[in-house]
């Protein structure tokens, strides 16, 4: 029961960096937008949430959907402000790749700053929402209700996500702007809608997770975006970036061997982890597990 | 009265010359189109192993530092030729967990690296004007680079690699080359730190010195060592200059980073060189009152017109 018990743990940290890399890794593939400010909209989200929870008790779902919103508009509002007006600017694909990710980290920093002001830097969590959580022992296997929700929404989604992209008309559109983009405008796609509403959807998401992941750890500090940030590349490119498929063999790779090193050391290195994943498979398979991107080369 | 304010401001002095090192180490590699976030990582060896080898093997200062910039640029090496064929964002995150292993290895290191509290009390002969020597050193070699023959070699791998390697440049040789130098800097920089400093500490090798040193170079300017100068000056002495912006400096950092990334990608030196260029124009038109019309002499915008029309 116990392997069961630690599998249950995997399966549920897996689906919550399912749920926060999802959009990010579909920007970043299809639009060539590697956001580095989705941890800060992760966690403002779940802070949005937080307020809110703090003037009314609120349900789990409620908190949930005003968390999803919150990161939705704070995507957009990043994406109009800052990442379109790059890519409009930029010369070629390489400049726009750089500047892109400064603009992130430069943008990441004033979620972060307002958080930390109105919290004093402490952790904040729902202790006032109405949610509570209730544990069902099944023969010594014991599972909460909020595992149970994480792992239908986030596997739920992901699979989801996979299935759109392949079956419908939008994902056949937006797959096509990751191969050519050029060829793709020329076929009627058009590449700012396409990025506004990946954008959103990535936001909704990040702001999902960070919901359910302060209902899960109890509390979410304002500096955590950053972590669950470089945690998402290491699975995202363990997987192949834009691959959904790839991404979930990531994210599970990750939690597994995270749980692995929370159980065999101190728990110290646990951080190092992601690190060493990432680092290891850049050296090895830099296109990812599934990815089909190709890389290019000097 | 000079030599009082010298004393005031020792530390953003000593500031200033660390972080400049540091944002040079990753310019370089810039320079010719390697995003490499590597310099922190370079930046934790020479820190740290200054601090292990003085304080806890007994060393002589200058040979730990010495020791430490050549095994930094020897890890450097190794990076390069491991990650060589990784380009754009793929060598920018290989980059950024080799850093940032280096954090995690301070951490967890025990004794060897004094875990989070880090390594203390490293007092020793180093002084600000012998860092301020090195550096100008530095600078003189930085400043020959960005002159002549190896410049425009540098700024033709940089902006079209097909084109350089036609030309008979060796691109990835160049490109791996860049490993060394940037890690000797890297690991200058982090041994002058702990020497100065007389401490070394997790915090001070995580992800937001990665942000700085980047930061730094945006707003100065990725083609030049002023760029660099200008931007570690600005980043230094900012939080001194404007005391009410105290506890907003975050907040002011972010929007002057976003604005930089939106409206200045070349930093400030290219914002001045345009000025400059402009102001020629100008004042040759205002000379030669024959010349002809103002279009056609206005630089290289006016002449891509006339490719256009």
């Amino acid at each position: 029961m116990e392997i069961l018990q630690i599998l249950t743990t995997v399966a549920v940290s897996a689906a919550i960096y399912l749920l926060f890399a999802l959009g990010m890794s579909i920007v970043w593939g299809t639009m060539a937008i590697l956001n580095f400010a989705h941890g800060s909209i992760f966690m403002f989200a779940a802070f949005v949430g937080y307020l809110a929870v703090k003037q009314v008790a609120l349900p789990l779902v409620a908190v949930v959907l005003i968390a999803m919103i919150a990161g939705a508009l704070l995507s957009v509002l990043m994406q109009i402000l800052a990442f379109e007006p790059i890519m409009r600017k930029a010369k070629n694909a390489h400049a726009a790749e750089l500047q892109l990710v400064i603009g992130g980290i430069g943008l990441s920093a004033l979620p972060i700053f307002v958080a930390q002001r109105a919290t004093l830097s402490n952790p904040f969590g729902y202790l006032q929402s109405t949610f509570t959580t209730e544990y069902y022992d099944i023969g010594g296997w014991s599972i909460s209700n909020l595992e149970i929700i994480i792992l239908v929404v986030g596997w739920g989604l992901g699979i989801g996500t996979a299935i759109f992209l392949r079956r419908s008309r939008q994902g056949l559109a937006l797959r096509s702007l990751g191969v050519d983009p050029e060829v793709a405008s020329l076929m009627g796609v058009d590449r700012t809608k396409m990025a506004l509403s990946g954008m959103a959807f990535a936001g909704a998401l990040a702001g999902l997770a960070g919901a359910l992941t302060t209902f899960y750890l109890s509390s979410l500090t304002p500096e955590s975006g950053n972590y669950i940030l470089l945690k998402a590349f290491a699975a995202i490119i363990l997987g192949g970036v834009g691959s959904v498929a790839g991404l979930m063999i990531g994210v599970t790779v990750l939690a597994g061997s995270e749980t692995a090193v929370i159980l065999f050391s101190s728990g110290g290195w646990v951080n190092a982890v992601a690190f060493g994943l990432l680092f290891l498979i850049l050296v090895i398979r830099p296109q990812g597990v599934l990815g089909k991107k190709e890389v290019r080369r000097t | 009265m000079i030599s009082q304010w010298f004393a005031m401001n020792s530390v953003l002095i000593d500031q200033t010359l660390v972080v400049f090192l540091l944002a040079l180490s990753i310019q370089i590699p810039l320079r010719l189109g390697v995003i490499s976030f590597a310099g922190i990582g370079y930046f934790a060896i020479g820190g740290y192993g200054t601090g292990i080898l003085v304080l806890q093997q007994g060393w002589n200062n200058v040979a730990a530092i010495i020791v430490c910039s050549i095994v930094a640029a020897i890890v450097a090496t190794l990076l390069g030729f491991i990650i060589a064929h990784l380009n754009g964002l793929y060598l920018g995150m290989a980059t950024v967990s080799f850093s940032l292993l280096f954090s995690a290895i301070a951490i967890n290191g025990g004794s060897l690296t004094g875990g989070a509290v880090g390594l203390y009390g490293l007092i020793g002969p180093i002084e600000t004007w012998h860092v301020a020597l090195v550096t100008v050193v530095i600078v003189v070699l930085v400043y020959l680079s960005e002159r002549g023959r190896i410049s425009r070699r540098i700024d033709a791998a940089k902006e079209d690699t097909q084109l350089a390697s036609a030309l008979g440049i060796n691109v990835i040789r160049m490109r791996r080359m860049s490993f060394p130098i940037s890690g000797a800097l890297g690991g200058l920089a982090g041994a002058f730190s702990i020497s100065l400093k007389t401490t070394i500490h997790p915090e001070s090798i995580n992800f937001s010195l990665v942000i700085l040193a980047l930061t730094i170079i945006i707003i100065g300017g990725q083609a030049s060592w002023v760029g660099a100068l200008f931007g570690s000056l600005f980043f230094v002495w900012l939080p001194e200059a404007l005391e009410f912006v105290g506890d907003f400096e975050a907040i002011v950092y972010g929007i002057v980073v976003v604005v930089a990334a939106v409206y200045l990608p070349g930093g400030v030196v290219v914002v001045y060189k345009d000025w400059k260029h402009r102001r020629q124009v100008k004042r040759f038109l205002a000379q030669a009152p024959d010349a002809p019309p103002r279009d056609e002499l206005a630089g290289v915008s006016g002449r891509s017109k006339d490719d256009a029309s």
